[in-house]
């Protein structure tokens, strides 16, 4: 590296090469940036909603906020997409890594058709209205059961922490169950600690799959809309553009658009930079290996 | 001892005593973890098996009036004699098609420039940035561009306006739509698509690199003939794996598109929502299902094929 650096860093047309891309790479930055600030920015701006171009708001306000907290309407949405993304993520990484457990079992009998049955699903899917019907037969309708079951497995992260368990050596295992552990016992005392990485990308995922997560909230639950999660509402509220209920309310609802939606990136932008080192680490592992 | 876990059996000392009952021990011995695995295992034959066999729907009279007479291939000719189908046919392949060569092209050339970058932290800084988008819902990019978007205090037509031009409705005008949905497209997964490329240059051997200055190649030489030669395995399974999201376009144009602009916007994937489960045709809407999991399908398996031809190694 430090060869390539003294051969050419003093060539004319490699500074300008530089300078160009330093450029690009800032522009790059600002056209990702500016949607998400200005909208940041908005949602403490009472007067967002006239037609001004402004950078930043001349008063600062946290009404949007306030009314987002105090009002049932808006806030068990949120609730709702807590307890889903808790629930939902605990589910799916204990199915997930259980079946991935068995899988990295070397000598596991029926390891191939087992490994093949998750495989399949990879590039083949029934599609929506097969999936639909099944719910609908199995009595999950309009229940939060159905959301956080459909999708409680995903074939590639499960290749992912296959790859992560095999990694560990055998002689480790052996030595658990010499010390008498059960293969639960040698799972949650050995393959747990030792996994950390992996689980932690796959588990930043699934939260975010399930934070995200809308459609089947559409989907499944039709009737009881006090079940929709904050993305549900978000969709009606802003794209819709369904403000019932909050005519009354002298500021503007843009700003309470502004907040709703800075709301639902905040969980996103906390959980992101903990675990970035974590899932870029992680995919590397499972995708060259995979 | 016998272990679960070691790769060399030690075969027991009176094990033969068992030989027609020994596929039932080996069965026995993994009870622990074929229990641990019965969650998943349920998982996907309900999930994923049992709406398998839903596909039969595809072949009978199914409404809101229950399953009706077996009718053969009638939910296919019909669709392809339907406007509505073609329609969502032609946009999936267009907006599909259009949306890979823009991300193929987009991301190779970023992960080019940012592997040029020398300065660690900014490196690191643009990767942050970058990164980011993919990790917001769908709901919220769109919610996000509806107000970006906007006619009233929207940030672009108060840019546009201020320039003199009119206010534009990017997302309800059906000759705008298009390009506004692919930039948004792009602008979420474009960064993220990076991630991959960049962990195949770090792992391009240096002394390469040493061998060409030493022959006298420059930078973009260096490109050219070591860069982007090591870099084609990466792009055949990314392409690969983009061919098998090709006709997965369904969250993001469901957030993005209105009754304005269904001409232009409408995929198959939001039509078989909106005749399968707003209209109730279940059986019709399976049969639109099935005709796109098998384009989809043979798309993957044949670009697998060709790429087993090609380079002697298949990806899946």
């Amino acid at each position: 590296m430090t060869k390539r650096k003294s051969l050419h860093s003093h060539s004319t047309g490699y500074n300008i090469f530089r300078t160009i891309n330093l450029i690009f790479m800032l522009s790059i930055i600002l056209v990702i940036m500016i949607p998400i600030l200005k909208i940041v920015i908005d949602s403490f701006d009472e007067k967002a909603s006239e037609t001004i171009f402004r950078i930043f708001p001349e008063a600062i306000t946290v009404d949007a906020y306030k009314l987002i907290l105090s009002r049932p309407a808006i806030f068990r949405p949120l609730v709702i997409s807590f307890i889903t993304t808790i629930s939902g993520t605990a589910i799916a990484m204990t199915i997930t890594s259980f079946y991935a457990y068995g899988l990295a079992q070397k000598n596991l009998p029926g390891r191939k058709f087992l490994m093949g049955l998750a495989l399949v699903t990879m590039v083949f899917r029934a599609g929506m209205i097969p999936l639909f019907l099944v719910v609908r037969n199995l009595g999950l309708m309009n229940s939060l059961w159905a959301v956080l079951l459909v999708h409680a497995m995903d074939a590639y992260y499960l290749l992912l922490l296959k790859n992560f368990f095999e990694s560990i050596p055998t002689s480790i295992f052996d030595a658990a169950e010499i010390d008498g552990c059960t293969p639960l016992q040698t799972f949650i005392r050995v393959v747990l600690p030792l996994s950390k990485p992996g689980l932690a990308a796959i588990g930043l995922f699934y939260v975010v799959y399930y934070w995200n997560q809308f459609f089947d909230y559409i989907l499944y639950i039709q009737t009881k809309p006090n079940l929709h999660n904050f993305q549900v509402f978000l969709r009606s509220l802003v794209i819709e553009s369904d403000t019932q209920g909050f005519e009354g309310f002298s500021f503007a609802t843009q700003s309470l658009k502004n907040a709703a939606i800075t709301v639902s990136i905040i969980p996103v932008l906390i959980l992101y930079p903990m675990v970035q080192k974590h899932f870029v680490k992680g995919i590397n592992l499972g995708a060259v290996k995979g | 001892m016998e272990t679960y876990f070691s790769e060399v059996h030690i075969p027991m000392g009176n094990r033969s005593a068992y030989a027609p009952g020994r596929a039932w021990n080996r069965l026995w011995k993994y009870r622990m973890f074929y229990l641990l695995m019965l969650p998943g295992f349920v998982y996907l034959v309900l999930f994923h098996y049992l709406p398998m066999l839903g596909l039969r729907f595809s072949f009978y009279d199914y409404d809101l009036r229950g399953v009706g007479d077996f009718i053969g291939f009638e939910h296919f000719r019909d669709a392809l004699s339907s406007e509505g189908f073609t329609r969502a046919f032609k946009n999936t392949l267009i907006l599909s098609s259009a949306n890979i060569v823009i991300q193929m092209t987009l991301t190779i050339s970023i992960s080019l420039l940012l592997n040029e970058l020398k300065n660690r932290l900014f490196k690191r800084a643009v990767q942050t940035v970058i990164y980011l988008p993919h990790f917001l819902s769908w709901v919220v990019v769109g919610a996000l561009f509806t107000l970006f978007l906007s006619r009233q205090g929207g940030l672009v037509n108060a840019v546009i306006s201020g320039l003199g031009g009119e206010p534009k409705y990017f997302l309800g005008n059906p000759t705008l739509w298009r390009g506004t949905y692919l930039f948004i497209l792009s602008w979420r997964e474009v960064g993220w698509g990076t991630v991959v490329f960049l962990a195949a240059l770090s792992g391009v051997d240096p002394q390469l690199y040493e061998a060409a200055i030493m022959d006298g190649a420059n930078r973009w030489k260096q490109m050219v003939h070591i860069t982007l030669p090591q870099l084609v395995p990466v792009i055949v399974i990314v392409l690969i794996m983009n061919l098998a999201k090709i006709f997965n376009l369904f969250e993001s144009v469901f957030v993005l598109y209105n009754p304005l602009v269904y001409k232009v916007s409408d995929v198959i994937q939001t039509y078989v929502y909106r005749s399968g489960i707003t209209q109730f045709r279940f059986g019709y809407a399976t049969a639109v299902g099935l005709f796109r999991s098998v384009i989809a399908f043979a798309l993957v398996v044949s670009a697998n094929k060709i790429s087993s031809r090609l380079r002697g190694e298949s990806v899946l």
